[in-house]
């Protein structure tokens, strides 16, 4: 048996990195500390896809990875519009071979951040974002607020390593000279544990925003008695803890991201930090949900120049999200093969979508079965970053850190898997070239 | 390196390191070195051209989180710069903010073989190095920010300058880095608290000053035989009439003897600190007052920062300075600060000749290298993307080599520049030789990279070339500017890379890193302070926190041993 | 007068995938002077592969043009995934025949686009001048910026017979725009200049307006709650409340106007 410390989680944005397992027969017996429950579950391994498949007639039937690389390849080198989806549970090695793939065949290529926290990037495009890691939260924030975001369910060790429970330099006591504030559409598990909940009725984030911003410029006189389902006495009294704080901290989640007006929600969330910052610190940061979504995010950035939902069918990149994201060009029936890698679009996209998505070629790599399996034609199993395999991934706050390898596996690793389908399309283009 | 014989025959060759000035010389390659001579070679005539070393750049922003920022909040810029991918190629995007492909490309194009990237959060280190390794051709290093680590100030408070070195040695090695960059001492902790920090104000709790910090850094660093001083962005940046903390923050060096024949500070992208005035209304050049300490003095060395007209994306560890700009502009503005160590602030900038204050900007860059009589002391930047992306470095190179041109540009600034600013007044030229310095010769001597193949073409050094497309006699500043921009050919490690201004090969780049060697004892006695904070402070593990061998697949090492 | 018309054969979106096609390449100044056979010769990106003009549409040429504006494309057939109709246009004119896809009269300088049925997402987006009518509905970003720019639509004429979709104008600096039906939340976003009437309803119209002036007819749901009212107008007979803002980009840069009826 084996001692392995300092383990890197691969689940969410939150990365832990101080885990601590133990290892035998070449498989994660125990976890000893520093996992939530979901963290553990992955790290303990649970149903995964056996073998690479060919799905023939409806059935699935089981090949070699080479077989299967083959046909992921023949299928890539002939379609018109293929789309490379996902990257967001893979590390940052394999999404380099896929942003290489994507330029060789033309395709597109998006990850998951089109249906999390894509708004957020393109608030970021519009007003920038001030930010900060983790590590400042903890040490210095004295205010934390949770808006649309419940990390007590999607974050659980959030608020214990970086926020509101946690101790750092200046926050000794922990969340004794703290508050914290919610704001949510319900009486969320965090919320319950807020100084002060805005119950704010759904789709009102824009307007709530736009009132506090114009409270903290001096203007709350033209502000109207009840915005949003809030009163003007909460909103005032929020601002009022926002302008006392030394350090303000603001998370933000898919409550803002995913209601009425979307990414301009984030957009006034951060001019709203920046009306706090004309009196003291504040920051804000979004809850980014895989662990390396970011990751996929800087490496499309470095090479393409764009960081999500990027065409390069022309040669040369063209972004513009609400056009090129996966969704878009699913729901429009606009894609004629995709690899879906490290994702679940079965699970997480709008139904008319998924039927597009059933229609045409699939190839799936990914380590578990999901529903996208279920209509996947070209299976192949990855092997489990993080578990076994190392790589890169960025946290929620960009800072990067590199996953353990733990065991050994016959599986084949995110990245291997890639070169291999991009070295046999290219062997396929050189052939047609002659 | 490539394997094979390359001779370069008919150039003209400017080779300042050894004393090479305009001379008719073949250049001979053997497996990526210059040799005295070869037997069977590939051969390049050069038919007069003007030929160099390759280029070295001592101070880029070019790999790591806040470049990223600027890429990927400035979908706009991107899409300028947009190549379609070709054979050789990866599809290139970006102006001010090229993605490292496009980097590696332009760079080549433009003769450089080696860029420097100016300032490396530790902690975001293997960031930094994952772009690096996606630039191509380049051989390239990092300097890690180590001067508003808590670390830092807590030994500069307490006096230990040895535990400091045994510090700075771990943090070199941990990031894989090049030397130690100091960026806003003081201030940027202070920023985290939304606060700053001029040269001799207190920090907040740490109650150490700026000008502590930069002594004590200094003094620390040259406990090791390290290729380079340290490299400082001083407090007060882009304020008017802050030339003044600008000079005492070279005086706080003068005492301290350099290991070897260098200067003991590097003080980087001199002419956004070499500002007059009191507010932005009465602003006007320092240069002169700069020019005329770095001619008096011995222990420091510059880079001059030069404006490039047009919208630009600036982008710093200095978090306030940042700030201050989006305040003015109220353009976009992303901030990042990095849990005890450092900060950044990202925000688009547009310098225009229509502006006062722009146009003095323009003018400063430009009279610090004409000013200063010596050229071994300065280097041409622009603090790509600060001043002005790298691809406008033939702009500024033309500029120097012609008082007609700047006369004519000047023409299309504002008329202030007549009042404010002391470049209408200058009529020296820069020649070619000074040119090869303040792009190479310089810039590798200063980053003691001379001693490791680059910047000269002597036996022995790295077969990275340069060969414009102009004589050594061509005056005409556009045909100046044309050719510094697209090279005939850029040979890197004996391949030819760029030719007819194309790029033809993409071999991968070498990450050079330094590792200080430091007393067993003085590292564990460091160790217990260290391991405290990242027992209770940082967010990440001890052992998680060194950049791993995996992320330089092409390393080249230099070892800094302590001085006896 | 030179009529070219451009019937997009059946099969290229008959099949299981409807890949677009991107037609910037086929606007009047681009084949003005080109013999038939060399409009069909123009390539056109379908997807990944560039194809030839003449494999992708069925054409038919009338008439000669003297200039540039005696050309007009009529456009036919399955248009729904025709992108970039019209993009960059200096002069002449373009019938759509049909619902077109995005970027329908994008940065465009001059000239006429007239669509008959509905366009997607980004018309107009960044146009400089010329005219543009939908006669239809507009999809999302209606003469919007490009994402990252601070300056959308400077200059032209937009018309939409229907309804228009989510952010119709943001960052407009200069131009007008005219909506006979309803508009989805944000309509003049960032606006600094230029002039944006609606028919019909609005929700969040003028959110961070710094500039120009935006007249909703009907009716507006969620007012932004940082505007101040000042007082009343009469415009063109009828009464409009009158509000300037927005006071959340600070009360010396809210120079906006609203008018709501």
């Amino acid at each position: 048996m084996v001692e392995i410390t300092d383990v890197v989680c691969s689940l969410c944005g939150c990365v832990c990195d101080d885990i601590v397992v133990e290892v035998e027969d070449n498989k994660v017996t125990k976890v000893k500390k520093g996992a939530c429950s979901v963290g553990k579950s992955k790290l303990m391994g649970h149903g995964r896809i056996e073998s690479p498949a060919i799905r023939e007639n409806g059935t699935l039937k089981n090949c070699s990875y080479d077989e299967a690389i083959k046909k992921a390849a023949e299928i890539l080198a002939a379609a018109r519009r293929p789309l490379l989806y996902g990257w967001s549970s893979t590390v940052c090695e394999a999404d380099k071979v896929g942003v290489e793939l994507a330029e060789e065949i033309g395709a597109v290529i998006d990850n998951t951040a089109s249906v999390c926290h894509g708004p957020s990037v393109l608030a970021i495009q519009d007003v920038g974002l001030p930010s900060c890691t983790l590590g400042e939260v903890k040490n210095r924030a004295d205010l934390v607020i949770y808006w649309g975001a419940n990390p007590a369910a999607a974050h659980a060790n959030h608020m214990k390593r970086y926020s509101y429970i946690s101790k750092g330099y200046w926050t000794e006591e922990g969340k004794k000279n703290k508050k914290l504030i919610v704001v949510d559409v319900r009486k969320t598990a965090t919320a319950k544990m807020a100084d002060v909940f805005l119950q704010m009725e759904q789709g009102k984030d824009y307007l709530v925003f736009s009132a506090l911003r114009a409270m903290l410029l001096g203007y709350e006189d033209v502000v109207p008695e009840e915005v949003g389902g809030v009163s003007k006495k909460d909103l005032l009294e929020t601002v009022r803890l926002m302008k006392e704080a030394k350090f303000g901290m603001i998370f933000f989640g898919m409550g803002v991201t995913h209601t009425r007006a979307r990414h301009n929600n984030v957009v006034n969330a951060i001019q709203t930090t920046r009306a706090a910052h004309t009196h003291t610190k504040f920051s804000i940061m979004p809850m980014r949900g895989h662990y390396n979504v970011a990751g996929i995010n800087q490496v499309c950035t470095w090479e393409t120049g764009y960081p999500f939902a990027v065409d390069l069918s022309r040669g040369y990149a063209w972004y513009n999200p609400g056009e090129i994201s996966a969704t878009d060009l699913l729901v429009r029936r606009e894609c004629d093969a995709a690899l879906i890698i490290a994702s679940d679009p079965g699970a997480h996209f709008p139904g008319e979508s998924i039927k597009h998505l059933s229609k045409i070629p699939v190839i799936q790599i990914d380590p578990f079965p999901n529903p996208t399996t279920e209509f996947a034609d070209v299976l192949i199993p990855a092997a489990i970053s993080g578990v076994e395999a190392e790589g890169n991934v960025y946290r929620m706050d960009n800072i990067p850190i590199r996953l353990r390898k733990l065991v050994d596996t016959e599986y084949v690793a995110d990245e291997e898997i890639m070169k291999r389908i991009l070295e046999e399309v290219r062997a396929i283009k050189e052939k047609e070239g002659e | 390196m490539a394997e094979g014989e390359l001779l370069i025959r008919n150039g003209v060759v400017y080779d300042p390191i050894n004393g090479v000035n305009g001379e008719k010389k073949d250049i001979s390659i053997r497996d990526g070195k210059v040799v005295e001579e070869v037997m069977n070679p590939k051969v390049i005539d050069a038919e007069g051209r003007v030929v160099m070393p390759g280029g070295v750049d001592i101070h880029s922003h070019i790999a790591g989180a806040k470049v990223n920022v600027g890429r990927l909040f400035r979908p706009e810029d991107g899409r300028k710069g947009r190549e379609a991918k070709t054979k050789v190629c990866r599809a290139q995007s970006g102006y001010s903010v090229p993605n490292t492909f496009a980097t590696g490309y332009r760079y080549a194009k433009m003769g450089y073989t080696f860029v420097m990237e100016a300032a490396m959060p530790p902690l975001a280190a293997r960031h930094t190095h994952e772009e690096m390794v996606d630039i191509p051709i380049l051989d390239n290093a990092a300097m890690p920010l180590i001067d508003n680590n808590w670390m830092t100030m807590e030994y500069v408070k307490s006096g230990d300058t040895d535990l400091l070195a045994a510090y700075i040695a771990w943090m070199i090695k941990a990031t894989k880095g090049y030397g130690v960059k100091v960026v806003n001492p003081g201030g940027t902790e202070a920023w985290a608290w939304g606060k700053n920090c001029d040269i001799n104000d207190a920090v907040p709790y740490f109650d150490v000053t700026p000008a502590e910090i930069i002594k004590g850094l200094a003094e620390a660093t040259e406990k090791f035989e390290m290729p380079h001083s340290i490299h400082v962005h001083g407090n007060m940046l882009g304020h008017p009439g802050n030339f003044e903390t600008t000079l005492a923050t070279y005086d706080l060096v003068k005492g301290i003897k350099p290991y070897r024949d260098r200067p003991a500070m590097h003080a980087t992208h001199t002419q956004f600190h070499s500002y007059g005035g009191t507010r932005w209304g009465d602003f006007e050049s320092k240069a002169g007052a700069i020019a005329d300490y770095v001619n008096k003095n011995e222990h420091l060395s510059i880079d001059i920062g030069s404006i490039i007209l047009g919208d630009t994306t600036t982008m710093t560890a200095d978090g306030p300075m940042e700030y201050s700009l989006y305040q003015i502009t109220g353009r976009k503005w992303t901030n990042h600060d990095v849990e005890l160590e450092t900060g950044s602030g990202i925000t688009p900038f547009l310098y225009s000749g229509k502006s006062p204050v722009n146009t003095v900007q323009w003018a400063i860059g430009q009279e610090l290298a004409l000013l200063i009589k010596d050229p071994w002391k300065l280097a041409l930047t622009t603090d790509h993307p600060n001043a002005g992306p790298f691809i406008g470095y033939p702009i500024i190179i033309s500029m120097l080599m012609s008082k007609k041109r700047r006369e004519e540009s000047a023409e299309d600034m504002h008329s202030v520049i007549y009042d404010r600013a002391e470049l209408p007044s200058i009529d020296r030229e820069y020649d070619l030789n000074e040119i090869a310095i303040i792009t190479r010769g310089m810039a590798a001597k200063t980053l003691g990279l001379h001693e490791h193949g680059k910047g000269h073409l002597g036996v022995g050094a790295d077969g990275d070339v340069a060969i414009y497309d102009i004589s050594p006699e061509e005056r005409d500043a556009g045909k100046i500017q044309k050719a510094f921009l697209n090279t005939k050919y850029t040979i890197k490690g004996g391949e030819v890379v760029v030719k007819d201004g194309e790029v033809v090969a993409t071999p991968a780049g070498r990450t050079i890193f330094v590792t200080p060697e430091c007393d067993d004892k003085l590292t564990e006695e460091m160790m217990v302070k260290l391991k405290d904070k990242f027992d209770h402070y940082y967010s990440v593990t001890f052992n998680n926190y060194p950049v791993q061998d995996a992320y330089l697949p092409n390393p080249y090492e230099i070892k800094a041993p302590w001085r006896s | 007068m030179q009529t070219i018309k451009l019937k997009l054969k059946e099969e290229i979106t008959s099949g299981n995938a409807k890949i677009p096609i991107e037609a910037d390449s086929l606007t009047p100044d681009k084949i003005f002077g080109k013999s038939e056979a060399e409009i069909k010769a123009v390539k056109v990106w379908w997807g990944n592969r560039e194809e030839n003009t003449g494999d992708l549409f069925d054409m038919s040429v009338e008439g000669e043009a003297a200039s540039v504006e005696e050309v007009k494309i009529v456009m036919e057939g399955d248009l729904s995934r025709v992108k970039h109709i019209g993009d960059g246009m200096k002069a002449g004119e373009i019938e759509a025949n049909g619902d077109v896809d995005m970027h329908c009269g994008a940065m465009m300088q001059g000239g006429r686009v007239t669509v008959k049925g509905n366009a997607d997402c980004w018309a107009g987006r960044e146009m400089h001048g010329g005219e543009l009518i939908i006669e239809g509905d507009a999809g999302d970003n209606l003469c919007a910026m490009y994402r990252g720019e601070m300056t959308g639509m400077t200059g032209g004429k937009v018309t939409v017979g229907g309804n228009a979709g989510e952010c119709v104008g943001q960052y407009m600096a200069g131009g007008e725009i005219l909506i006979k039906g309803n508009t989805n939340i944000l309509t003049g976003l960032n606006m600094k200049g230029g002039k944006i009437t609606i028919e019909g309803d609005a929700i969040m119209p003028g959110a961070d307006m710094t500039g120009g002036e935006i007249t909703v007819k009907g009716k507006v749901l969620d007012m932004i709650p940082s505007f101040k009212s000042d007082g009343t107008e009469s415009i063109e007979g009828v009464e409009y409340k009158k509000y300037l803002g927005d006071l959340a980009m600070t009360e010396k840069k809210a120079k906006g106007v609203l008018y709501v009826r």
